[in-house]
């Protein structure tokens, strides 16, 4: 472990090394690639409407994310105990699905308008999917073995449902939710981007209009720090609750 | 009279689309207006063929976009992933950070792009580039790697050269990873190029969508999302079928 | 049907009879309890899938009795419906109409069968995501049971089978012989009158094996079930079993019923002894007629 963390260390020293090397060896003007101690600056001085727009944004991946997930947990619990929802369901989400998700946005901003509605909308659209799809793979993975071993002690398909799909289908459902936490966080500042109040993908807009490229790179910095604390939180949650793996 | 399975499958799959949509057909005529949010299909359907031209240029440059970005995106990927393989010492450093840029929202970098690449379809193409990039050459080298060393070494005991492994035995062990990042990145792509669009372009699906946004022209808005999937879903089916036929043995390697 | 031994004490050590007649062996009488009737008594069962287009005749016409206390094992080569048998006496599966099941003296259709029998998979099929304490009482807790309470009935059973200290350990920690004790001991504490093991022991080594054979009859003999026993393997058969019974190649029928008039309990040496190898080459010969027709046909 501390092996690993030592040469992940390293990488980024390396690449910080390249980046600020670059930047002097060829002599890269700023408003091309800033650099790291520029970016960190910009953070510093932006801090606190960065924070506040960091906040917005993680409302509304966070509400969109929890909302989707419910969603797409209880679809499949209903397939897994009417399977013929499935037969149903299935093209209609395939049909929403060939639609690139971003292509959704400007119809989201349309019917929900510019506040956090959309933007929780969309998330839960994109990752409601994500989770949805993984869930129903691990629901129906299940071994059939198991299946009718429980129902030769008299398990109806609720029971077989709660002791051994749910808990059979989790490393699945873990690794949808894992995609689906940083999907929402890129959906939601896309949509942002487009149309928003505040938010990080406001930030980003705004900076772009006025080329403030230092203020985009620090709102990126942020965003990206942002995406990665959630998704390596996840995979704490997917080793601590997925521990017999 | 007797339809074939085949048939009879195909109809099962489309029915409750077909059902959705002849439910909306009839649900907007009944309670829509000229600017309801979901306009009848049939008027969608007409106003895309009324706008043909503006919208095959269109799709045709979303298409391209899109198209210039994955395929050297695969290409490189594959190289990126097999020189990874090869050399421990980068894998080692630079593979988790390859990772975690995944959780990077990278489309936010599309502001960046327009700096660098200019307003042109480079722009575009280069974040669909980025995209795909990075999916293939992580499942490249994640497949690349985990070839079980009793088939090296039998292959070995052979007198196989390294070339003749890499080819003979750990890309095709590779192929069904990299195919599952193929069809990943080929949706990406299509999203990077839509929202590079959004960045600065004149044409594009892209713009079309926000163009009927700012015009709150729903017939136009559902006419680009219709044209979005289907340039979508065309995508993804070429790289399903390709892998389907080429790399069959999927699964568990 | 008498009340059976369930919670006994872990000290007690079945009676060792050297020698002695069949009838000294008290400790494990064969014959039923006057009065009672089989347990399971099977006519004509047949059963029939649809694969593919294809009519495939996994079973037909089997007969089969097995009375109660009684342990018996059924052979036959692959593909001989062992399994779909099991399936059907387990209430997992229907049987074709047209052949009669009597479950405790009762006429029944298959599908009440359900929940009847304690079946035991031939893999372990233990749940990585619970302990092994769970793992037993996972039965229990289907008929509704509170866990604190069917864990309070299961702890005790542990010296018995071997598994004292690893009531909290995780499945994916033990060996393939414990899991498969571990496997048994949730089918031992579903109580049913009927107990059905699918090969059990098929993916031990044979050492493992045979210490588990050994055990196997220890428990069976203070807990009393009745038990249907299939395996692969003729030895295990008759040294297991009151009766072998063999089955024929696809479509599978009962070919053979041989007692074991060995008496119990027993011991490893009567491997070699004459009675042992008598029965071994009555068998081996219906067996390997079998095998060989299995073998020239398989398709699958």
């Amino acid at each position: 472990m501390l092996a690993r963390s030592a040469w992940i260390a390293l990488g980024l020293l390396v690449i910080a090394l390249v980046w600020e090397g670059a930047i002097h060896a060829f002599r890269i003007p700023p408003y091309i690639l800033p650099g790291l101690g520029d970016i960190a600056g910009a953070v510093a001085v932006n801090f606190a409407p960065l924070m506040r727009g960091l906040r917005a944004t993680l409302f509304v991946a966070g509400v969109g994310f929890a909302a989707g997930t419910v969603i797409a947990l209880a679809l499949v619990l209903a397939i897994v105990l009417v399977p013929a929802i499935e037969k149903g369901l299935m093209p209609l989400v395939v049909a929403v699905n060939s639609v690139p998700i971003v292509a959704y946005v400007p119809l989201s901003l349309i019917v929900f308008g510019i506040g956090p509605a959309s933007k929780i909308a969309m998330v839960l659209l994109g990752a409601g999917f994500t989770v949805f799809i993984n869930a129903l793979q691990g629901a129906k993975a299940v071994d059939q073995g198991a299946v009718n071993m429980l129902r030769s002690f008299g398990a109806g398909p609720l029971r077989v449902a709660w002791l051994l799909r749910l808990p059979g289908a989790l490393p699945a459902i873990i690794t949808g939710l894992r995609i689906a936490v940083v999907r929402s966080m890129l959906i939601a500042i896309v949509a942002e981007m487009l149309g928003s109040h505040d938010g990080l993908g406001r930030i980003i807009y705004e900076a772009t209009q006025q080329i403030d490229f230092l203020r985009v790179w620090a709102a990126i910095a942020v965003a990206s720090v942002a995406s990665m604390l959630l998704y390596g939180l996840l995979v704490w949650i997917d080793q601590k609750l997925v521990w017999w793996k | 009279m007797t339809r074939s399975p085949f048939l009879r499958n195909g109809l099962v799959q489309v029915a409750p689309l077909l059902l959705c949509l002849v439910a909306w057909e009839v649900l907007a005529r009944i309670f829509g207006s000229t600017h309801a949010v979901m306009p009848p299909v049939s008027t969608i359907l007409l106003g895309i063929f009324a706008d043909g031209n503006t919208l095959l240029r269109s799709f045709g440059r979303t298409l391209a976009e899109t198209v210039l970005g994955f395929v050297p995106a695969a290409a490189f990927g594959f190289i990126a992933g097999a020189l990874f393989a090869r050399v421990r010492i980068a894998e080692r450093m630079f593979f988790p950070l390859f990772l975690i840029s995944q959780t990077v929202p990278v489309v936010a970098f599309g502001a960046l792009v327009i700096i660098w690449f200019g307003n042109g379809i480079m722009s575009k193409v280069a974040i669909a580039f980025y995209l795909t990039f990075f999916p293939v050459t992580v499942n490249t080298l994640r497949g690349l790697r985990a070839v079980d060393q009793d088939k090296i070494n039998l292959l070995k005991s052979f007198g196989a050269s390294a070339w003749m492994l890499f080819w003979r035995l750990e890309v095709p062990h590779a192929l069904p990873g990299i195919m599952a990042a193929l069809l990943l990145g080929v949706s990406l792509s299509l999203v990077g190029a839509i929202v590079g669009e959004w960045f600065g372009a004149t044409v594009g699906l892209g713009i079309v969508l926000v163009q009927a946004m700012y015009a709150e022209d729903m017939v136009r808005l559902w006419g680009a999302i219709l044209l979005c999937g289907i340039l979508g879903s065309t995508l993804y089916g070429l790289v399903a079928f390709a892998a389907r036929r080429w790399v069959w043995w999927g699964g568990e390697i | 049907m008498p009340a059976l031994a369930f919670n006994v004490p872990t000290g007690v050590q079945p009676e060792v009879v050297a020698g002695g007649s069949h009838a000294a062996a008290c400790g494990a009488s064969v014959e039923p309890a006057a009065g009672n009737p089989p347990i399971i008594v099977l006519e004509s069962v047949s059963k029939t899938f649809d694969a593919h287009g294809h009519r495939v005749v996994a079973i037909d016409g089997v007969d089969l009795r097995v009375d109660e206390g009684e342990f018996v094992a059924l052979i036959g080569p692959s593909g001989c419906g062992k399994s779909t048998l099991f399936n059907i006496v387990a209430g997992l599966q229907d049987a074709d109409s047209g052949g009669t099941i009597r479950f405790g003296g009762e006429r029944r259709k298959s599908t009440e069968l359900l929940g009847k029998v304690s079946f035991m998979p031939q893999r372990d099929l233990l749940f990585p995501w619970r302990r092994v304490i769970d793992n037993v009482i996972l039965a229990l807790e289907v008929e509704g049971m509170s866990r604190s309470d069917a864990r309070a009935r299961a702890l005790p059973m542990f010296a018995g089978f071997g598994l004292s200290g690893f009531e909290r350990h995780y499945p994916n920690q033990l060996s393939g012989g414990m899991r498969q004790r571990v496997a048994l001991m949730r089918t031992f504490l579903f109580e049913r009158p009927l107990m059905l093991l699918d090969e059990p022991f098929g993916a031990l080594d044979s050492l493992t094996r045979a210490m588990m054979q050994r055990w196997l009859l220890d428990v069976w003999q203070l807990h009393r079930r009745t038990v249907l026993f299939i395996t692969h393997d003729i030895d295990e058969a008759i040294f297991l079993g009151d009766r072998v019974v063999v089955m024929t190649a696809r479509p599978g029928r009962m070919k053979l019923s041989v007692e074991v008039g060995i008496e119990r309990p027993r011991h490893a040496d009567i491997r070699t002894s004459a009675a042992f190898l008598e029965i071994r080459k009555t068998l081996l010969a219906a067996i390997e007629e079998e095998s060989m027709k299995s073998f020239l046909s398989e398709s699958v």
